[in-house]
């Protein structure tokens, strides 16, 4: 049991060590080591090129790491097709910009992976859908194309298509920097309920009360480094680096 | 500040008169700037004179007695003559292939339902049927001409039924039916050894719109598909192959068709073994799908470069495999885009199959060729050139009309 009550198991879901990227000459990871333990919810912030977004990227190899290493649930990232593929089925993953599938419905959004991944006959990836549309509170939207709906459900509809694939660990790169702030409150609220349902989060996000209320740790990203990694209440109120505060103070 | 208090509904009010009804229209579009207004009346009184001299020339002036002449021929050419098709008559096999047209033509209307599919079949059948009645040249055709053509009513009618009433009536089911007719139409023209009725006729003497058609379907449909593969390959990160697509794509654009028709004669022999039954319909088809593919495989590039690349890693980031992403999701999206494109591809491929007299294929236009350099003609060729333009000009617009109306149903722009 950790601040705010979950409950963190011992077993280490994600390990990363020395972890490095370049984007052509820029030295976008540098070094990186942490691990996050199942059940356990981390809030990644920092500064915008700090290398956030890209160190969760790398986790489902939408970014290729080229030194270090990094194990998913046991599977070690590496070249080989069959582990990315199985890590990708194991990590959801929830995108600033949405990117719902614009041709197809949102049932058809929801059930497509399940059907096509896990090989779920259609009406039993359906009745999962309609569960999770229900659970983030938009089932009456299920026949609806995603340009037909606002910024909060879409992304509301993006959180059940990941869930759909029964993940372990859902990772979410900005889930809210692109919504009006009063559907900011819709897509914390449904993550709020999937924290508190023990699941692994993993959130780069600028929301610092939802940080605070639901964080197990917040972990800082500055220049392709982790420079603080505490629980909420002592990454408010006694941060050891210097540069906490100074990022603090900027968007306090 | 109290007046701003008001239900929101209260302050909802019509538009004011100028905004709606035709004064308020022609204000708006017509009349809504002095500019505007000048440019309104100059262009109505040219459209007025040329429709007024136009319409005197075509009812008046012109004479069509060079197009009732040719009649059968424009759609056959030089198909069912003495010399091709020897002691028979044949042109009741390219009449079969128009009933296996408008049957699939019936079987999509019934699993479209009403709209597009409807009017189109319905056009064309009755258009067939009329050709029954109209006073033009039906030279060695007989009256069994005008009854195949009077069949096309019931046959769209049965494949009308035949998909609403059976198994037929299945996406797949049609979809094999329509290469089923390609196919059967190609045997039909060309006949059969030895069986009665079904004498060989020589490809050289395939003419006409039918010439054109079976190009145009033929290229069309390969096309497409052939296209996709290239700009896939064009993208790939195989080096090897995407160089493959490069060099393929760049040589096809980089040489005009009619280069490519007259070398397909010459080159194309060399690709297949001495033995492959092969002639000069076959490779002016082969060269002609492959150049359309080259420009196809470019729009479908420019589809594929459009989509956010968010898509692609959105579907990867759900375990779908690089193709399975590809299929069901870039692909989609991106000829979904490059529809425009790719009807205007398909609308530039069908008036390149004229080119075929290039050579020495007597399709529709070369057809119309051949009657106005007969002396008796020699003044009509104002008339068989405006009628061959109706001609295109008909194939055409009916594909732009479909393109519309399939991008409207996938709601293109809008979602």
């Amino acid at each position: 049991m950790t601040t705010n009550g979950h409950n963190v198991t011992n077993e280490e879901i994600i390990v990363c060590r020395d972890v490095h990227k370049w984007f052509g000459n820029f030295h976008a990871l540098r070094g990186v080591t942490t691990s996050v333990k199942k059940g356990e919810v981390v809030v990644i912030i920092g500064p915008s090129g700090s290398g956030k977004s890209t160190f969760i990227r790398t986790i489902n190899r939408l970014e290729q790491h080229q030194r270090g290493e990094i194990i998913v649930d046991g599977i070690e990232l590496t070249n080989d097709v069959r582990n990315i593929d199985a890590i990708r089925r194991d990590v959801g993953m929830v995108f600033q910009s949405f990117n719902l599938f614009p041709h197809l419905t949102v049932m058809n959004n929801i059930t497509l992976a399940p059907m096509k991944v896990r090989h779920l006959p259609a009406n039993e990836a359906e009745d999962i859908a309609m569960e999770l549309l229900e659970r983030v509170g938009i089932p009456e939207q299920a026949d609806k194309y995603p340009a037909q709906l606002s910024g909060g459900q879409q992304q509301r509809v993006a959180i059940a298509r990941a869930l759909a694939m029964q993940p372990n660990i859902m990772m979410f790169d900005e889930p809210t920097s692109a919504l009006d702030p009063e559907m900011i409150k819709e897509v914390l609220e449904v993550m709020r309920e999937l924290a508190a349902s023990q699941m692994t989060i993993l959130a780069v996000t600028h929301e610092l009360g939802f940080a605070r209320e639901v964080a197990d740790r917040i972990v800082m990203f500055d220049e392709g480094v982790i420079v603080e990694d505490q629980p909420p209440d002592d990454f408010f109120n006694n941060p050891r680096h210097e540069r906490v505060k100074h990022f603090l103070s900027q968007i306090l | 500040m109290a007046a701003e208090t008001q239900t929101a509904t209260a302050n909802v009010l019509p538009p004011p008169r100028t905004e709606v009804g035709v004064i308020g229209w022609m204000h708006a579009n017509l009349f809504s700037s002095r500019l505007n207004s000048a440019l309104t009346v100059v262009s109505g009184v040219l459209a007025l004179v040329i429709l007024w001299y136009g319409l005197r020339w075509v009812f008046w002036s012109a004479d069509w007695t060079v197009v009732k002449t040719v009649g059968g021929l424009f759609l056959i050419g030089g198909y069912n003559t003495e010399l091709a098709c020897p002691g028979q008559n044949c042109f009741w096999r390219p009449q079969v292939s128009l009933l296996l047209v408008t049957a699939l033509f019936g079987m999509t209307w019934a699993i479209l339902g009403g709209g597009v599919a409807k009017r189109i079949a319905i056009i064309t059948a009755v258009a067939a049927a009329l050709f029954a009645f109209l006073p033009y040249s039906l030279e060695r055709m007989g009256w069994d001409v005008r009854i195949l053509l009077l069949a096309n009513l019931p046959s769209t009618a049965i494949g009308w039924a035949l998909a609403r009433y059976t198994p037929l009536g299945q996406p797949r089911w049609v979809v094999a039916w329509g290469v089923a007719a390609f196919l059967i139409t190609l045997v039909l023209q060309r006949g059969v050894a030895n069986v009665p009725g079904l004498q060989p006729v020589s490809v050289v003497y395939w003419g006409g719109l039918t010439l054109n058609l079976i190009l145009a379907v033929g290229g069309i449909s390969l096309s497409l598909p052939i296209g996709i593969a290239l700009a896939l390959g064009r993208r790939s990160n195989l080096p090897v192959v995407k160089l493959l697509c490069v060099v393929f794509i760049e040589v096809f654009r980089g040489v005009p068709l009619i280069t490519l028709l007259f070398m397909s004669q010459t080159l194309v022999p060399l690709a297949f073994p001495e033995d492959f039954p092969q002639n000069s319909l076959f490779r002016a088809a082969v060269v002609i799908t492959l150049f359309s593919s080259a420009y196809m495989a470019e729009n479908i590039r420019g589809g594929l470069q459009a989509l956010h690349p968010g898509q692609a890693e959105a579907a990867r980031a759900l375990g779908l495999p690089g193709w399975q992403t590809t299929m069901l999701i870039s692909l989609p999206q991106a000829i979904r885009n490059v529809i425009p494109a790719i009807v205007g591809q398909f609308i530039a491929l069908f008036k390149d199959t004229s080119l075929v007299y290039i050579i020495g294929m007597v399709d529709i236009v070369e057809m119309g060729r051949v009657f106005i350099s007969r002396p008796e003609y020699l003044a009509s060729a104002r008339e068989m050139f405006v009628f061959l333009a109706v001609v295109f000009w008909v194939f055409c617009y009916a594909m732009s009309y479909v393109s519309r109306h399939i991008e409207r149903n996938l709601g293109v722009g809008q979602r």
